[in-house]
């Protein structure tokens, strides 16, 4: 778990949060949501540490997850190497080895396997689908060691198959057996996110550092969403499962 | 695998080829009718110093290109010959020919602190990076011509680092070879590293500010490898961008393979030119860079419009 209080963060002058408390619950996959500009990837890298928020005298970050692994959206992707080797990349940062050993050929080959790509090992990375492209990168996270995924839009640019996809690897890999792996994604398409989110962080417009955070039943309600994208919209519930509509 | 294999086996056989061309035919007149003192005096330094320049300038772009993420980078166009060279004229003017390597050395370190840091370190942007390299090679090339200028004589030999030619340093074979070789077993040592900068910089895996650490290094090898290559052949345009280029565009994007397929590609690059320029108007010397680029540009333009879509894009 994720637990920030009194978060305060500034571009300038411009105030982006202010006195915002943040929580990411383990297990779970999350969902950021909220329009352009309001400070979603701000958030991702906060956590990430690659921005550094203020240091006032309530601020306090408290993290339980051994380690994060960030991806954005559109990931480039070198030419002219396989899957596995591509994967292999994480292994050459420690020591001075120029080839992998069994053990780490194994890791990689289970990494392909949980992100279902293991058929696709020896196909270039570049001929890969934008959705397998995203997933092999999930790999990277995975073999990196990661147990929260950060999630910058990287389902955003995907048809409707290839997300569910994606959302249902994810869900696949919240209970792997040593030791599941968080998901917190930034999305935009509302309905996928209330299918498959169970967390929801909702960062409001207009009114900087407001955030609305909720598990699924408590957070689709009209207030709550006509406040985070100031308009109109008609939810419908049908069995647990939320449906929902912009109005005008 | 097998077609790598296949192209591993062309420029190796390519590599060999050049270099026995370069040994065993030539123009040159006999010494008394000695041809051993024609191999030993001319052909085996300049074959030597055309490896070691190839190769050095070739590892050195693909270092450059990997971890800018810019196909455009090369140790010519960021300004890091010019400043090596410069290094190099300075010492030959003031300490009568000692340490040229060391001035070299120190000239393409701080042309390459100062292209890297002023064009942002791990956010390149690609103008800037190209504009201010630019600049600076301009800039250290005109103070090159000009302390050319100033000291007519010892023009020859600062002339001939600014245009390139292997008839510039005379340092030992020895000394070279000693030179190269560590150099090459410091990169072996490195290369792997350099797989990891193939990832998107956008990823971020927490814990570990890595890769920064590894840009540092690499340009600090790049910088040693430039100036070596600019000490045995002068300042080279061209050879640094299009052998690293070429290789990946035959090889991939896996730094092991990739430094083999390099060093070929340069050493073989630079043998063929300088028999080139040595026998084709005989007894006149074309300068290098002109040959280079003469046999240089359209075998590259030909591989970019045919197969560059992957690397471009």
């Amino acid at each position: 778990m994720i637990k920030i209080e009194e978060l305060n963060f500034k571009y300038n002058d411009e105030i982006i949060f202010e006195n915002a408390d943040v929580e990411i619950p383990s297990g779970k996959i999350t969902v950021i949501l909220g329009p352009n500009g309001v400070g979603k990837t701000t958030l991702l890298k906060i956590i990430t540490k690659s921005l550094k928020a203020q240091a006032t005298k309530g601020f306090s970050f408290q993290n339980d997850f051994k380690k994060m692994f960030y991806l954005p959206q559109n990931a480039s992707c070198p030419t002219g190497v396989s899957t596995f080797d591509y994967l292999s990349t994480v292994f050459f940062k420690n020591g001075w080895k120029w080839f992998l050993n069994e053990s780490e050929k194994e890791l990689v080959n289970k990494a392909l396997y949980e992100v279902e790509l293991f058929d696709k090992k020896d196909l270039n990375v570049e001929n890969l689908s934008a959705g397998e492209l995203q997933k092999a990168n999930m790999a990277l996270g995975l073999l990196s060691g990661a147990d929260l995924f950060l999630l910058d839009e990287a389902v955003s640019n995907m048809d409707l198959i290839n997300e569910i996809k994606i959302f249902n690897m994810l869900n696949k890999l919240l209970y792997k057996e040593d030791g599941g792996v968080t998901s917190v994604l930034i999305m935009h398409d509302i309905n996928t996110a209330a299918n498959f989110g169970e967390y929801f962080i909702g960062i409001k417009k207009g009114k900087k550092g407001k955030i609305v955070q909720a598990r699924k039943d408590e957070f689709f309600t009209k207030e709550n969403l006509k406040e985070i994208y100031g308009i109109d919209f008609e939810i419908t519930n049908l069995n647990g499962k939320i449906y929902v509509q912009a109005v005008g | 695998m097998k077609k790598k294999g296949l192209i591993f086996l062309i420029l190796f056989s390519g590599f060999i080829l050049s270099l026995l061309l370069s040994l065993f035919f030539g123009l040159e007149e006999p010494f008394r009718g000695d041809s051993a003192l024609i191999l030993s005096m001319i052909r085996i330094p300049a074959v030597l110093k055309a490896i070691v320049a190839g190769s050095c300038l070739a590892l050195s772009g693909m270092m450059l290109q990997t971890i800018s993420k810019n196909p455009l980078a090369d140790p010519y166009l960021t300004g890091l010959s010019s400043g090596a060279g410069l290094g190099i004229v300075l010492s030959i003017l003031l300490f009568n020919g000692i340490n040229y390597s060391i001035f070299g050395f120190l000239g393409a370190l701080i042309s390459a602190c100062l292209v890297i840091s002023l064009s942002g370190f791990s956010k390149f942007s690609i103008t800037k990076l190209i504009l201010i390299g630019l600049s600076l090679n301009l800039f250290a090339s005109s103070v090159i011509s000009f302390l050319i200028l100033l000291n007519p004589d010892k023009a020859y030999s600062m002339t001939l680092i600014l245009t390139g030619g292997f008839s510039s340093a005379d340092i030992s074979n020895k000394t070279l070879c000693l030179l190269f070789v560590i150099l090459l077993f410091i990169c072996a040592l490195f290369i792997p590293k350099l797989n990891i900068l193939r990832l998107d910089s956008r990823l971020v895996f927490q814990n570990e500010q890595g890769a920064n650490k590894f840009n540092i290094l690499f340009v600090i090898l790049s910088a040693f490898l430039t100036s070596l290559a600019v000490y045995s052949a002068g300042i080279l345009g061209f050879a640094g961008i299009i052998c690293p280029l070429l290789v990946r565009l035959l090889l991939g994007s896996d730094a092991r393979i990739l430094f083999f397929g390099n060093i070929l590609a340069g050493s073989t690059l630079l043998l063929i030119a300088n028999f080139i320029s040595n026998n084709l108007i005989y007894p006149m010397q074309i300068p290098l860079g002109v040959v280079v680029a003469i046999i240089g540009a359209p075998f590259f333009v030909f591989f970019l419009v045919k197969k560059g879509g992957a690397i471009l894009k």
